[in-house]
Formats: structure tokens, sequence, C-alpha cells
């Protein structure tokens, strides 16, 4: 339940903090086309080129899960299960129409999300006629702290609004719906789409992504 | 495209809708090739966020995946070639989509396509194309010794799964074929066939099998026999 606790009114966010400098994730475009190459022979059966996959992106695999999930077991689940849909949908990616890493993320996102909204809805049906610990706002901060390994996605974050960056880390790394972003920033929902779209398109700017 | 959708691309990319919008959006994509390129920034930039984040799995991990891929059997190429042309299929008219793809998979376009008015045919396709293009797709197929098989295809992300039923042998005089889903509310209709058919079932999220039992023609409110076929959620 600690998990998706909503913020209570006028609790702050703090900052994103820990933050350290990681090698530079591979966008660089030999990268790109070995993963892609490396993915379309996951898709024709090849198990070797499945091992290399993983070994490419398991940590930010697991680390997406972790991060939206907490519960280190039970993301460490939703890793496995996304790695076996690779192996079972790579049949369908299309070198042409996307990248790999981009395909496989999307997917890992996806998941967690699903899966951390399946929970709290298990959670909320058995708590459903539990009052004895009374409504609860104010345990969060913690939650919300990003634990960046990339420099220039801290940067970029960085120079979003309060707002912006809260409705989009919100969402991201914690499953919101952006109906429950505006329940947790005390905003109405027409404002929280709003920040969450020029939050993005600033990211995007920022990080250098076509558009 | 509307403001009104056009304000769900961001939580879309950020995977910030509930259910029924994010059904809503997509079936708005697939016909909008303008918001494709605008979503393509913005899922890239969602992509960098979750790179961010980083964290290796424990090394067990590594060989549990190995080992049980060496048993897991992958999707169909049938399927997944319809759904990596989606942009050329986006050019063809919708309804002779549905069509190719039915005859393509199972061979009973004709039927569906002459038994549904157009309103229900456009429905019907994008549902199933919402189903085929979702990048968690999975096939899964049972095939019968007295001939014919039951494949479905089913997406977390799109809630939803379309059965294909083809050429099953004949269920006898005067019976049917009727396809269920068990969740824990007991088994829901989602209604009937005779030989071959296909059907898209709906808030698959909350069911955990599907299940093909015979019953008399017009259908039973519940089961009365054995499942033929059950397939797992």
């Amino acid at each position: 339940m600690a998990r998706r606790k909503l913020l209570g009114k006028g609790t702050t966010v703090p900052e994103p903090a820990h933050l350290r400098l990681a090698d530079a994730p591979a966008y660089a475009p030999e990268h790109v086309a070995d993963l892609n190459d490396l993915l379309t022979r996951v898709g024709r059966g090849d198990e070797h080129a499945f091992a290399e996959v993983y070994d490419a992106l398991a940590a930010s695999v697991h680390g997406l899960a972790r991060r939206v999930i907490r519960d280190p077991a039970r993301a460490e689940e939703i890793s496995q299960e996304v790695f076996i849909q690779v192996w079972q949908s790579a049949t369908r990616f299309d070198a042409s129409r996307g990248n790999a890493k981009s395909w496989v993320l999307t997917l890992a996102h996806r998941r967690a999300v699903d899966a951390v909204r399946h929970d709290q809805a298990a959670t909320n049906r058995e708590n459903k006629y539990d009052w004895s610990n009374g409504p609860d706002y104010d345990e969060v901060e913690e939650t919300v702290t990003i634990s960046l390994e990339h420099e220039q996605v801290r940067r970029c974050l960085d120079g979003l609004t309060q707002l912006q960056r809260e409705a989009v880390t919100l969402a991201y790394y914690q499953g919101y719906t952006y109906a429950e972003v505006a329940t947790a920033l005390d905003a109405n929902t027409a404002t929280v789409k709003t920040r969450m779209r020029d939050g993005i398109v600033r990211l995007r700017d920022c990080m250098g992504v076509a558009s | 495209m509307s403001s009104d959708l056009h304000s769900l691309m961001a939580p879309y990319a950020l995977d910030a809708l509930d259910r029924e919008e994010h059904e809503r959006f997509e079936a708005h994509l697939a016909q909008c090739v303008d918001c494709q390129g605008e979503l393509a920034g913005f899922t890239a930039t969602a992509v960098r966020l979750g790179d961010a984040v980083s964290h290796t799995p424990p090394p067990a991990l590594r060989d549990r995946l190995l080992a049980e891929i060496r048993t897991t059997p992958q999707e169909r190429p049938v399927v997944t070639a319809l759904a990596q042309r989606r942009s050329l299929r986006r050019t063809l008219p919708r309804l002779a989509m549905a069509a190719a793809f039915l005859v393509g998979t199972v061979g009973v376009g004709g039927y569906v396509v002459e038994h549904r008015n157009a309103q229900e045919v456009r429905t019907y396709d994008a549902a199933v194309e919402r189903v085929l293009s979702s990048p968690d797709a999975q096939t899964i197929e049972k095939s019968f010794n007295a001939g014919g098989n039951v494949r479905m295809v089913m997406s977390p992300t799109a809630n939803a799964a379309v059965i294909f039923a083809n050429d099953l042998p004949d269920p006898g005089r005067g019976k049917v074929y009727q396809v269920w889903m068990i969740g824990d509310d007991g088994p829901a209709s989602q209604g009937w066939f005779k030989k071959s058919d296909s059907m898209v079932m709906n808030d698959i999220k909350d069911a955990d099998r599907v299940a093909v039992t015979v019953e008399p023609d017009g259908g039973s409110k519940q089961p009365t026999s054995a499942p033929i076929a059950t397939i797992g959620i």
C-alpha cells in the first residue's frame, strides 16, 4: 500500500537526489544498428542473439521495473516476463520502424505500470473495509526521489518547472494515471495534461531527441 | 486530431492513461499519421527517462530466462508479418484490411464481412488491429486431432484478445461451440459459432482463462459441458 500513496495537499516533492554519472548509454548509431540486428535475429529463434540482447538491456529493463514497482522480488518477476515477451514477440519487431531498445523499454514500462496498478487494485480490494489505519497521506517523499544514472536526463529534468517535473515523474516512474497525478498535486486534470505535454516537449528538446 | 484527443498524447507516451482512454487514443492513433510522428518523439523521450534508472538484475535471472526460452514458442510469422505492415495497411481501405487479415489467417473473412454491418466491421477491425499491433501481443494456438484449431491473440496492454476458430469439427446436430471468458465472477459468454469464426474479447485483465464448450444451438447461460479447449490469459 505504501507503494503508491498519494501525496497530501501542500506536500512538497523533493528535488531529484542521489545522482551520479554513469557511462553514456548506447545511443551511438552503431550500437543501435547492432541491437536492431540482434533483435531481428531473436525473431528468427536465435538463442545466442537473445542472450546478447539480454546482456545489453537487462539493467535498463530491470532498473525501470524496480523504479516503478519498488518491490525487488516483484520487479524481478516482471523483468522476467518482459524478456519472455521479447522472445515471443521479436518476430514482430521491424527495424525499419523503430529501434530495438525503444521497443523493449516501451514494452517493459507498460508491463511494469500494468503490474503496479493491478497490485494496487488488489490491495485496495483487500483493504476495502479496513478503516483501522485511517487515511494516510504523508509518506511519499522518498518514493519520488529519483536515482538517476544519466547526467543529461537529470539536467533536463532540472530544467522543468516543478509542476512539469512532478507531472512527468509521478506518471512515468510511479505509474500514476494523469487523474491520479492531479489528485496528488491538487491540480485539475486539464492542467496536469498540459504540464505533462510541456514537460515532455522540453525534455525532448533538451535531450536532443529528434521531433 | 481533436484537441481533446490531442491532449492525451503526452499522458499516453508516459503510460498515464486509464484503460478506456488508452484504448480510445490507440484507436485514433491507428488512423492519424500526423500524431504518429509527434508521438515517436515523445516515446523516445520517455524511453530516455526509463533508461536513466538502470539496475543490474541478479545473475540467476539470466540463467532462468535462457532456460525458459528453450521451451517457449515464438509467435507465428503469419500474424506478425501483418502487424509489421501497419504503415502499408493504413493506406488500404479498412474493410479490405479486415477481410485480408481474416482470409489470410483463418479463411473466414467472407463470413464475417458479409454478416456484419459496416459500422460493426469498422469497430471490429479497429479492435483487431489494436490487439495485433500491441508490442506485447502474444499468440496461443490449440489444434484438435479431429481437425481444426483455435488461435487466440491477446495483449495485456490493449486489454483485449481476438480468438479465431478455424474449421472445427461439426459439433453435432443442434449444437454449437460457445466461447467463455472465466474470471473471479465465473464464466461470461462471449458468443457462439458453428465451425469457424472470430471474435474480439475486451476487458481480459480480470479474466484468467478462455474456454470453448459444446452447447445447444442458441448458446447456454452457463457452460453445460467440459471445455474442448482452455487457454490461460
